[in-house]
């Protein structure tokens, strides 16, 4: 078991998400950095989708209440265990009473924004609907429907057990970089009242910078930029959203709808970020600046086959050095 | 400008959104209702979600090329042709709301937009019988069909950032309430009080498409 | 040695048309290393036991095939510097095979002496990696 010893620090239990109950007005939640959690998950030996804390706010404390492995992949946070500096995107032994701390983001331009603390076996909290992210709308899912407060114990599901650690992995921010004039972008796909904006809205769509505002979180990233305008005013029905979709409303800066998005909206759909590219939206820390790529359907579905196949060769090189014998020196 | 046809868009390579073409109405989504019940089967569907006269299909897995989208969206639009309305006798649930006041803050707005007093307001939105079309937006939330255009008040500019559950508002042409506390874009007048969601119920949401709502006068606060 | 530094030159020719990423020559008079900086063929530090100190240094050596990382690419700074004295235990370096990265570690407590193989060059298993003097 692990005990919270930070306050205040907005994190909360996330899985990949809750599938299937969006025709009850469920969104999906589950982490902003998917792949961060997976490959966590990975390292443990758990399987993909296993329970993890994402923690977006730094300093962050835990002690180990028992011997346990983690692993701690996302934004690299100087973290410490106990005393000894820790390399990120790595899995690690804690031993009852060691004390875990993640400091604040380091990188300069490389900087994440949301770190994935991942243990053995996967948060052990109830499933609702077929999940264990936190649905904070509504308050069930995760741990009791919340954010952690100080005090707050959680279980892995695998604490004790036996797990080889001790290795890392290169981030995926490394082996699959997306960057337009230097910044890191993001591929979208128009929707469908895209023709209905200006052509000049367009074109500056594609080719500015958008800061992303500290009004910014799991429900969605408001934008700061050039104003987006319509050819006319549109009015909507009420209709199904998923995350990654870029909403303008009547003042022009668009927001992406995030992770805790509701599931449906009636703002006026400029295009949406493809499902490939979130987890790098996930990591874009408050201030920083993103750029749209136009992209086209097979694209968008080749970006996600290619991060299946970064996450299928992770598994198999994890499992043959999880399974290898102890190296000689 | 009402569409003559449906109108099919992709939602990255996450779903498709279908459009039903026309006025919106109850026979409209009734056939999507139909057009969801079949749709949930296809192999490449995770789930269909109805929405006011339209829906969305998410993924289960996106179809392999342009020609494979091209295929469903074929597929769709004749599915859509073939719906025939799936009428749903549901219940009718009673809602006692207090109308204007500190639950109904936005009750002016309407006043202003609408030319007509906080009692014609009431009275047209209290009177019909509302049909439920969809869940959406939150947990349990239910959208309605139904109300009288006279009401219709456009979505606010910038969006409020918590209204608690149970308060009932107007957007565009469209109403409905609050199942918990969070941001709405709507014009809040009244406020009800009802358990909408239970994730350990199953289903876990009180009403669903086919059950309706009438909204019974408790009181009017000026 | 003077025979071998001549000699260099050709063998630097020589293996900037393959695709070898280290090459160790040890004769009586003398050793050479060249290893590939990008596409440049670069003449390496020697790690030669003939050439020690009094005491035998100790030899860390790399647990796989893979390429051999002075630092994590996140971090910039290396993880161990010529002169510190490190414990049994230390990961010194990194090694990188596909997305892995493993750590290169001391057996025994040490002063590094020497970086055998430099940043970002492909080694093989067991191949030299870090010299240290043990304390």
């Amino acid at each position: 078991m692990i005990e919270v010893l930070s306050s205040a620090a907005l994190a909360t239990v996330q899985d990949l998400g809750r599938t299937g109950s969006l025709r009850w007005g469920v969104g999906t939640s589950g982490a902003m950095d998917n792949l961060a959690l997976a490959a966590g998950n990975l390292l443990l030996g758990n399987a993909l989708g296993a329970a993890a804390i994402e923690v977006p706010v730094f300093p962050f404390k835990v002690r180990f209440g028992e011997d346990c492995a983690f692993a701690l992949t996302g934004a690299d946070c100087a973290a410490r265990l106990d005393d000894q500096p820790l390399l990120p995107w790595w899995v690690h032994q804690a031993r009852a009473g060691q004390v875990l701390t993640l400091g604040l983001p380091q990188g300069g331009a490389q900087r994440g924004s949301r770190a994935m603390l991942c243990l053995a076996g996967g948060v052990d909290v109830p499933e609702v609907l077929g999940s264990r992210s936190t649905q904070l709308r509504g308050a069930f899912g995760g741990h009791e429907g919340r954010a952690l407060r100080r005090g707050d114990v959680l279980r892995a599901a695998g604490a004790g057990a036996a797990c080889k650690t001790g290795f890392g992995l290169v981030p995926p921010a490394l082996a699959l970089p997306l960057q337009q004039g230097g910044v890191p972008a993001v591929r979208v796909l128009p929707a469908a009242e895209y023709m209905g904006f200006e052509p000049a809205s367009r074109a500056a769509f594609w080719a500015g910078e958008w800061k992303i505002t500290s009004q910014s979180d799991r429900y969605g990233y408001r934008l700061e930029g050039e104003a987006l305008r319509p050819i006319a005013p549109m009015e909507l029905r009420s209709h199904g959203i998923v995350p990654g979709v870029i909403q303008v409303p009547h003042s022009g800066q668009p927001i992406i709808q995030m992770r805790d998005a509701q599931p449906s909206g009636g703002y006026p759909k400029f295009g949406t970020v493809i499902e490939a590219d979130m987890w790098r939206l996930g990591q874009a820390p408050i201030g920083s600046r993103v750029r749209f790529i136009e992209t086209n359907w097979e694209e968008a579905v080749a970006a996600l086959d290619e991060v299946r196949a970064w996450l299928d060769k992770v598994a198999r090189m994890v499992e043959l050095h999880r399974g290898a014998p102890a190296a000689r020196r | 400008m009402i569409a003559q046809r449906p109108s099919l868009s992709l939602l990255g390579t996450t779903a498709l959104l279908f459009e039903a073409p026309g006025e919106m109405n109850l026979n409209s989504q009734q056939r999507i209702w139909a057009l969801a019940h079949e749709a949930q089967a296809w192999p490449e569907i995770r789930e269909a979600v109805p929405g006011m006269n339209n829906l969305m299909l998410t993924f289960l897995r996106p179809p392999r090329g342009l020609g494979a989208l091209e295929a469903l969206e074929a597929r769709l639009r004749d599915a859509w042709d073939a719906a025939v309305a799936l009428p749903r006798e549901g219940r009718v649930v009673e809602l006692p709301v207090v109308y204007g006041g500190a639950g109904g803050p936005h009750m002016a707005d309407v006043v202003a937009h609408t030319g007509l007093s906080i009692e014609q307001i009431v009275e047209l939105h209290s009177a019909p019988l509302y049909p439920v079309y969809a869940l959406g937006s939150h947990p349990g939330y239910c959208y309605l069909g139904g109300m009288d255009a006279r009401i219709a008040t456009p979505r606010r500019k910038v969006p409020v950032l918590s209204i608690p559950g149970g308060a009932v508002s107007i957007g565009g042409a469209q109403t409905g309430v609050s199942a918990s506390a969070g941001p709405s874009g709507w014009n809040t007048i009244g406020s009800t009080s009802m358990s909408f969601f239970d994730p350990a119920q199953n289903p876990p949401a009180a009403l669903q498409p086919g059950d309706m709502i009438r909204f019974r006068v408790e009181g009017i606060v000026r | 040695m003077q025979d071998v530094a001549l000699q260099a030159s050709q063998f630097a020719a020589w293996l900037a048309d393959t695709d070898i990423g280290l090459f160790e020559l040890r004769t009586p008079h003398g050793s050479l290393r060249l290893g590939r900086q990008g596409d440049d063929i670069v003449v390496l530090p020697a790690c030669d036991a003939e050439e020690a100190a009094a005491v035998e240094p100790a030899v860390v050596r790399a647990p796989s095939v893979g390429v051999f990382l002075h630092g994590h690419p996140l971090a910039g700074a290396p993880l161990a510097r010529i002169g510190e004295h490190v414990p049994a235990g230390q990961t010194v370096g990194l090694l990188q095979i596909g997305p892995l990265f493993l750590p290169v570690v001391t057996a025994e407590a040490g002063e590094i002496a020497a970086m055998c193989v430099a940043h970002g060059l492909p080694v093989g298993y067991g191949t030299p990696l870090v010299e240290l003097h043990p304390l």
